[in-house]
Parts: structure tokens; sequence; C-alpha cells
């Protein structure tokens, strides 16, 4: 790898570097990554994300995808999907990922959690009703679980049920006999991964770079 | 076949004394052009090559000095070359998801599956988003420090000195040796289709065997010096002999240039059309290569049989193969195709790395052109490379071919430095296939109902 010769920062780093908590460094070889991903084009298509070979090999590659093209995770308000996207939501996407630092306060913390889970929850919700209902859990199951015929569809699928029903007597207690359980919403996501160490473990690493430095 | 004169290789060399300096060089003229060709068919130097590298490698060593310099005051990030971009927990997936559980408790009805469980492939996703093995094999090499060419850098303003030394490296490189170079190739090029069709006339015997090798070798000469390339050929006793195949890992078109400096090979390839279709006609007629036609190309049975003919006969040229299949970037070596490995010949494993610091040799076939990579080789400052040659490997009882290619591929990767890859050359162009994402859908599977099967309630 080369050395990164420090160049004066260009001006969208910085606003880059406000948004997203990365370091200049971090940002550069980002960009990069994204010039190598996207054959030195200014925006990334689904199809460039299927040429890695690493990620072709994972069962949610689609779910993953998707997420960098998800509109409610570039920011707030966001809806619906875009077929292209260029290296601000790039990065947008991946300071999702971005490691925990230590100097932030009980609340700054709290935040990065929710963001954190929000994505994922997101990920998961795929027509965007704001719940993941039984069908979309189902999908989740079968995704990771083979196809290949080690594993019926039956199976499966009375997995998923099974791992339903545990969330929906978690989220919601007791649920009368004909109470039909809607789908888990985001607050029952927030509720059942409560004591869940997300910061740690769903985090980049980024080799040698220290402290996350922004501009003044 | 004449003296090859050991190599200059990042350490000063002392001259051979003869008068011939660098400096007076010029442009394209025959009575110049003549006083490095004949060297060049010969296989000796008149130690205008030496004197070129010496200054090249002086210089080069002062630039980074420059830059280092420069850059002391400023924190300086330095990516280790190994590694890559982020540190990856490189724990198997059952410890993972093991400690992923471990908050939560294990429920009492239904399997063993969490969402929490997703979590580990998400993030393995994105890793690999970041930063993988394989995609950065097919781009070039990033270097350590800046070699004074333009494609290597963001022009940055270091000093005065600096960027004069580089403007005179722009003016000698494009106005002086390329021409220069230019010509050089051509003559070596007409050279062999003519010398060769020469000897085609011969009958069989064995001087026209001799003259052929000698034909062969010297237009090779020329074009490497053509491409102003230095080679340091290690362990020429383990030079592959007649009757045996030939491997090497692959970076370039001109590594057969670089290989057959040294000792004459049989090629194994497609018959093209236009220029090099006529120089592969007229080698052919001089001593046989095996060219294939398109269509014999897909018949594996035909491919191997003329093959294992063609090792069978012990007068017949060893055959040079490549079987990663594509050109791979010279960090790494890539999965080796099994054909050539089972034909049952002795192998020959060769290594051969490049200098990255005096020009990139890497034909990235996405980016460039045949004619501009060679324009870019014949503008770059030189050619420096290291040749080991291994010794002999032959098949083991009971080892199949596919294990036997892994093993020659780890003795070329050991030597050369490279790091020794899994993943098949061509991803460069082609897909993954399904089948590597369902080993990993089985693998979670067994975790998730093989805990499942007491505990399950249909």
């Amino acid at each position: 790898m080369g050395t990164l010769q420090s160049s004066p920062a260009p001006t969208e780093y910085c606003d880059l570097s406000e948004k997203t908590g990365f370091s200049f460094e971090q940002i550069a070889v980002l960009h990069k990554r994204f010039k190598q991903l996207s054959h030195d084009e200014d925006v990334l298509r689904r199809d460039h994300f299927s040429e890695i070979p690493d990620l072709a090999s994972n069962p949610i590659r689609a779910e993953i995808i998707e997420a960098f093209f998800d509109q409610r995770n570039f920011s707030k308000n966001g809806k619906g999907k875009v077929e292209e996207i260029g290296f601000e939501e790039f990065l947008v996407v991946m300071s999702h990922f971005r490691p925990p630092s230590q100097h932030m306060t009980n609340e700054q913390r709290e935040n990065v959690r929710k963001e954190k889970l929000r994505f994922l929850f997101n990920m998961h919700d795929t027509d965007n009703d704001g719940t993941i209902t039984l069908e979309e859990y189902r999908h989740v199951v079968e995704e990771l679980l083979s196809r290949s015929g080690a594993l019926e569809k039956e199976t499966a699928k009375s997995i998923a049920d099974a791992a339903m029903l545990e969330v929906a007597s978690i989220s919601v207690g007791h649920m009368e006999p004909d109470e039909f359980y809607e789908g888990i919403t985001f607050d029952h996501f927030l509720k059942l991964l409560a004591g869940f160490e997300i910061d740690s473990k769903m985090s980049i690493h980024f080799l040698n770079m220290d402290t996350i430095t922004l501009c003044k | 076949m004449g003296v090859f004169t050991p190599c200059v290789l990042l350490s000063p060399h002392s001259q051979t004394g003869h008068g011939v300096k660098f400096g007076t060089k010029h442009a394209v003229s025959e009575p110049q052009d003549r006083l490095i060709m004949i060297p060049a068919m010969f296989g000796f130097s008149l130690g205008i090559s030496e004197t070129y590298m010496n200054i090249l490698v002086r210089t080069l060593e002062w630039a980074t000095l420059n830059i280092q310099q420069a850059n002391a005051e400023e924190e300086k990030v330095n990516a280790s070359a190994s590694n890559g971009l982020i540190q990856r927990e490189n724990r198997s997936m059952e410890k993972e998801l093991e400690e992923l559980r471990r908050s939560r408790p294990k429920p009492p009805v239904g399997g063993d599956f969490t969402f929490s469980d997703c979590f580990y492939f998400t993030r393995r996703g994105i890793e690999s988003i970041v930063d993988d093995e394989v995609t950065q094999r097919f781009t070039s090499e990033e270097l350590v420090s800046w070699n004074l060419l333009t494609r290597t850098n963001d022009f940055q303003y270091i000093s005065l000195k600096m960027t004069l030394v580089y403007g005179l490296g722009i003016f000698v490189r494009y106005c002086i040796l390329a021409p220069l170079r230019i010509t050089l190739v051509c003559i070596g090029l007409t050279w062999l289709v003519i010398g060769t069709s020469a000897v085609g006339f011969l009958p069989n015997c064995r001087v026209k065997f001799w003259l052929s090798e000698w034909v062969h070798v010297m237009c090779y000469r020329i074009c490497a010096r053509g491409l102003s390339a230095t080679i340091c050929y290690h362990n020429r006793e383990n030079k592959p002999k007649k009757g045996g195949i030939c491997v090497a890992n692959h970076t370039s078109p001109i590594d057969i240039v670089i290989l057959c400096n040294d000792g004459c090979y049989a090629m194994v390839g497609q018959v093209h059309g236009g220029l090099m279709g006529i120089v592969q006609r007229a080698m052919v007629r001089s001593c046989p290569h095996v060219w294939f036609e398109r269509s014999e190309m897909k018949d594996r049975h035909l491919v191997t049989k003329r093959l294992k003919d063609h090792v069978n006969d012990k007068t017949k040229l060893p055959i040079l193969i490549f079987p990663e299949g594509t050109c791979i970037n010279n960090t790494s070596v890539m999965m080796f195709k099994k054909g050539s490995f089972e034909i049952g010949a002795t192998i020959y494993p060769v290594a051969i790395k490049y200098d990255p610091k005096f020009g990139d040799a890497f034909w990235n076939s996405s980016k460039y052109s045949m004619v501009s990579y060679l324009l870019r080789m014949m503008t770059s400052w030189a050619l420096v490379c290291n040749v080991w040659y291994l010794p002999a490997m032959h098949q083991q009882e009971g080892e199949d071919a596919v294990n036997f290619a892994n093993r020659v591929k780890s003795a070329i990767a050991h030597q050369g430095g490279l790091v020794d890859l899994q993943w098949d050359g061509g991803l460069k162009r082609a897909k993954v296939k399904d089948t590597f994402k369902e080993q990993q859908q089985k693998k979670y599977s067994s975790m998730v109902v093989g805990d499942d099967s007491s505990s399950n309630s249909d």
C-alpha cells in the first residue's frame, strides 16, 4: 500500500468529516476504495458490489447491498431507493460502522447506538412500512439457512415462526389467542436488543488510524 | 549463447570501462541503433545499460530521500504493506456467533436462531466492501514512494530541483528513449519473422535446430533491449529441459520476452489474425510450437492430447504455460488451472518478480489495450525483474491434479515473495459461483439445526 502523501485536504473532505465523523485519512482511504470499486467512475451501482468475491459468498449480501441504495440510510426522512450512489452517500452508509470513540458523552453514545440499530432495522424492513413482518423475518431465516436441500423449506419456516413467537412474547407480553402480532416495530426491536453490545460488535476497525480529527 | 553480464539491481555497479557514455545518445539514428543491436544479438553489453541504470537508481534514491524529508514534519500514515485497511476478526463463525449470543438467554422453544446472528454476516459483508483480497490484485500495485513518473502520483510540488528532474525525466523518456525503443522492437520482430522463415527452408538437421534457437533468442534479446529490461536469472541449473512443461506466474505478455531471453521454449496459444498471426506462422516454421484454433481450445481432450504428444517427443522444446490464465498484478499468485498438471510431464516452476520502482509491468487489459500498454512500457524508466528457476516437480502417487497445481503455486509464491491466493484469476471478468454462498449457508444452518434437533417442536 502506498504512503498517503499529505496533500492539503480538499474542502469537501472537511464537510464529509464533520458529517460522518471519519478522519481525513479514513476518508482518503475510503475514497480510494470507492474509486477502485466503481472503476474510476463517480457513482457506484449494484453490479459494482456484486463483483466483490468475498461479498458474493455472504448469505445476506442482497440486503447489505440494498442498504447502500436505501435513502432511509442517507438522511432521517429519506424514503425509497436509488439506482446509483456517489461517494458522499457511500461514506454516510459506512459511517454507521464507525469505530466507537473514547470521548463521547453517554447521550452521544446512545444516539450512535440507536443509529446503528436503525440501520439494521431498515435492512430487514424491506417494504418500508415500519415493521418487520413475519414474511420479512422468514425471508431472513431462509437466506441464512441453506436452500440447497440440507434444510427443507418447512423446517426453515418453523424455525422462523418459533423465533417470531419468542419475539412477540418479549415485546408484547402475553397475547390473546386470536390476537394477531403485526410485526416487530422499531421500538420492539430496541427492546429486543436492549442488552446487546452493539458498539463493539458492529464496527470496523481501521488500521493505524488513531483519534478522529475533525476540522476546526 | 554468449555472455550475459550480471545484472545491476539497486546497488552501484562498477562500469565496464567502455568509452560509450549515456550522454552521447541522440534520438534515432542508424549508427546508434547498431551499437545497441549488435551487442544485444550476441548477448554482451557495451556498458550503456549499466551506466543508465546506475544513474537511474541514484536519481530515484535521491528523489525518495527528498520526498521523505519534505514529509518528515507531518504525521504520516503508513498503512502496512501486507494487510490492508482494516483489522479483521479472523475467528471462526462458530466462535463469533457464540459471543453474539452470550447476552441473550437460549430460547426455551423453537430453533436456536436469534436475530442477532445476522449482525455477524452484516459486519463481514461491510468488511469485504471496504477491503478484500481479490479486487486489489487486478489493479496496479501501489508504490511506497514516488518514482518520478506522472502515472504513479497525484502530482504534488516538493521542490524546484525535483520538478526539474521530473521534467527532464519526461523529456528523456518520451523524446529519447521511446523512439529508440520502438525502433528496436520493430527491428526485433521483423528479424524474428524473416529469420525464422529463412531457417524454415532448411531440412531438418542439427544445424537447423541450432540456428532456430539462435534466431529466436537473438530476437528476444533485441526486444528486451527495446524495453530496457534488466533481468537477473537465479538458479540457472534448474532451467527447464526438453520434454517438460515450464509454468510461471503471469503479469503481462512481456513475461514471454523475459523468459525467452535465457532459453528456447515452445509456446502454446490461440491462433490470431493480423500481425500476431504472421509472427506465429513464421515461428512455427523453424521449430514446433503449439497453436490452437479457437474451436479446438474448447475441446479439452484435444488440447491435452496435443500437449502430451509434444511433451513425449524428446526432441521438442519445453512448453511454456501460464496456468493462471490471465494477468495478475505481480503481488500475488492466483489459482492455477489444473489442465497443464494433468499431462503427467515434469513441471519446471519459474517465479518472475518485477521491481515496480522502474516501471509497472502489469497489463490491466480492461483499462489499456495492448498497443497503449506497450507504449506505456516503452516510456517507463526501465524494466527490472528477477527470475528464479525452481527445481523440477513431479506429480506424486495418489496426488490429484488440483493438489499438485496448488503445491507448485505455493512454491512459486514462496520464492517470489508473492501472496498465495486460492481465488481464481478469472474473477477479473466473471462472477463468483453460487456454490460459495451455499457453503456459508450450509455451515450456518448446521449450527442452527444441529442444536435444534433436541428442542424443535413441529
